[in-house]
């Protein structure tokens, strides 16, 4: 946070004074109690990011805090209540719930944060490089964008779905396949984003002073414009996380995702639909716990809007 | 106007085309060519069915023109047939488009119904514990998956109250009341979540307008508040409200592949989804066209419509 301050602070010519650069453990320090401060302004931001630090801790320590293998079955347990043995008891196969929960969760937080990543890193240069050259490459770049936006729904994941299936991929190379088609149907948004804030950032005068002082025009768009336009690309990503971990989720709820023993929220709780009359905690649990991550970004992301836009906030 | 219209139908072509160009490299991307598929279900002589097979579908071409010929034909409207049915792919395709058409609509329909009063309620108490309310629901219908929503839906209505069908669909032609019983959980899952956007949506843009002059003025005159609410300013915080819901009904027939398939719903997301599980390629690379292009074109009509409803846009 305290990186997007210095950007929003520092004007035209003074971009070009590098701060002194003091220990970097002190200014991580001093970054996060920063960025914690900026975070109070807001509740929404604050609970969302404690949601946020819960699940990225757990993600982090699932197999400290996973009590069982989260795919060895036990006939002898099966769909047992919540008890001190099974924290949240187990299902259909007798497999512990709440360790199934955890190495789920850890898997599609994970697939979520490449995907976007992903999509930053192709999406953001394409949009800075089209929009700040213009003419023929801004045209056909975003024709290629609005063609990929054309495609509705979950419709450009369940092509790259059969394309997986069809190829018999397994294991990793599913997730490989996955991730990929979220970053190319996230991409379209971060390259919109970032062209229109390109296009607004080229005429203002610090980008004529690079010009005037003889940076080549890849440098001035990627280093002067683009610290520029964080704050939008955050703030964007963040709610998208939330909404490719619903993505995700449907697919594997459809068993259009990677295929049993693997835990996963959505393909344990479309499992859990047939004991949903007598069992109903079953399909519980992993709802749950997809609301909770969903939220946590929602909220985050919401919150840090209202910080990062000043026209939102003053209302 | 015109102009506008007439640039921003060329400016679909090109569109069109990178979508065409995506859905065909999906087919081209597939392992073994569609003449081994189609020669496994038809047995009798191999090699002849092959060769025949293989100038039919003219696989014997280089890529692009086999792109050329199967974009001309499926501008056409042929798309050849599918594997599994025998049937010509654009009858499977039409006669699934109705069911889709009738949820996505009656879902909006019902989210709008709940968005623009609650909405316009919550800005216009702001802070009240209405907008609280307003508030924590439409955060938690965006952050709720909408497959749980549904099942949870089913369970409690269709399970445990036994009021209605879990699953199925009667055309509403038909009996129309008997195909209300079957709408009633799919286009409330549907309508409740994008309610949950809408809602925000039109919160917001009723406090933008709720904050501007022309209300001060309004209100100086000495008009009700009743009037200056619902006369004027719903009229104009109601424009993106209603851009918005219709690119949602736009993505939304592509997009209910989740809800059509919970409820046995026999849409054109459906037909997609099964033609997967059964690998019938021609008839995914068909669907997806096809909504892509319903897509695309809805995106178009709204656009216009926005800029009809709202005349202080420029047509740049």
């Amino acid at each position: 946070m305290s990186e997007l301050e210095a950007d929003k602070l520092v004007d035209g010519t003074l971009a070009w004074r590098a701060p002194p650069a003091p220990l970097r453990s002190r200014r991580l320090a001093t970054a996060l109690s920063n960025a914690w401060h900026e975070l109070r302004k807001s509740r929404t931001a604050s609970i969302g990011a404690v949601m946020l630090v819960l699940l990225f801790g757990a993600c982090i320590g699932t197999p400290w805090l996973a009590t069982h293998d989260p795919i060895k079955q036990n006939y002898r347990e099966r769909l047992q209540p919540p008890s001190e043995k099974h924290l949240l008891g187990t299902d259909r196969l007798g497999r512990d719930i709440y360790s199934r929960l955890l190495y789920g969760g850890r898997r599609l937080v994970t697939i979520a944060v490449v995907a976007v990543a992903l999509s930053l890193v192709v999406g953001v240069p394409f949009g800075v490089l089209t929009g700040y050259f213009g003419g023929l490459a801004d045209t056909i770049g975003m024709r290629i964008v609005d063609g990929l936006l054309a495609f509705p729904g979950l419709l450009l994941y369940l092509l790259f779905v059969t394309v997986a299936q069809a190829w018999k991929l397994e294991g990793v190379m599913i997730d490989v396949v996955l991730v990929s088609a979220l970053a190319l149907a996230g991409m379209p948004e971060k390259a919109r984003l970032a062209r229109g804030s390109v296009l607004a950032e080229k005429q203002k005068e610090y980008v004529e002073a690079s010009r005037a002082v003889g940076d080549s025009s890849v440098s001035i768009a990627l280093s002067q414009i683009l610290p520029n336009i964080i704050s939008p690309l955050i703030v964007t990503s963040t709610v998208r996380l939330g909404f490719v971990i619903l993505i995700v989720a449907a697919l594997s709820f459809l068993g259009l995702g990677t295929p049993p023993p693997t835990p996963d929220w959505g393909s344990d709780l479309s499992a859990a639909r047939d004991y949903m009359e007598t069992h109903p905690l079953i399909a519980a649990f992993p709802g749950l716990a997809i609301c909770y991550t969903v939220l946590a970004f929602n909220l985050f992301g919401d919150g840090l809007r209202d910080i990062l836009d000043p026209r939102i906030a003053e209302r | 106007m015109l102009a506008y219209t007439l640039r921003r139908i060329a400016q679909l072509v090109p569109v069109l085309l990178v979508l065409s160009m995506a859905v065909f490299a999906f087919v081209e991307a597939l392992p073994g060519s569609i003449v081994d598929t189609l020669v496994g279900t038809e047995g009798g002589d191999i090699e002849e069915a092959r060769a025949i097979l293989t100038k039919e579908y003219g696989l014997d071409r280089p890529v692009h023109e086999r792109y050329v010929l199967w974009l001309g034909r499926a501008v056409q409207g042929d798309f050849g047939k599918s594997l599994v049915t025998r049937r010509p792919i654009s009858t499977e395709l039409l006669s699934r488009i109705p069911a889709t058409v009738y949820l996505a609509s009656v879902g909006i329909v019902l989210s709008m119904l709940i968005a623009v009063p609650l909405g316009t309620f919550a800005a216009v108490r702001r802070n009240s514990a209405v907008d609280y309310t307003a508030q924590v629901t439409s955060l938690a219908g965006i952050s709720i998956p909408e497959f749980w929503f549904a099942i949870l839906c089913v369970l409690l209505f269709s399970l445990y109250l036994g009021w209605l069908p879990s699953s199925g669909y009667v055309s509403p032609f038909e009996d129309f009341w008997g195909s209300l019983q079957f709408l009633i959980l799919p286009a409330a899952a549907i309508g409740f979540r994008q309610a949950a956007f809408t809602t925000r949506l039109t919160r917001s843009s009723m406090l933008d307008e709720l904050s501007k002059e022309y209300v001060d003025t309004a209100r100086a005159l000495g008009h009700s508040e009743r009037k200056v609410i619902f006369k004027y300013t719903l009229r104009n915080a109601m424009i993106p409200t209603i851009t918005i819901s219709g690119l949602q009904l736009a993505n939304l027939l592509g997009g209910t592949v989740v809800l059509e398939s919970i409820f046995a719903w026999p849409g054109i997301g459906r037909a997609i989804f099964e033609a997967i599980l059964q690998r019938d390629y021609p008839l995914i690379q068909a669907g997806v066209l096809v909504l892509g292009f319903i897509v695309v074109v809805m995106n178009l009509l709204v656009d216009l419509t926005y800029r009809l409803l709202n005349p202080r846009v420029k047509f740049a």
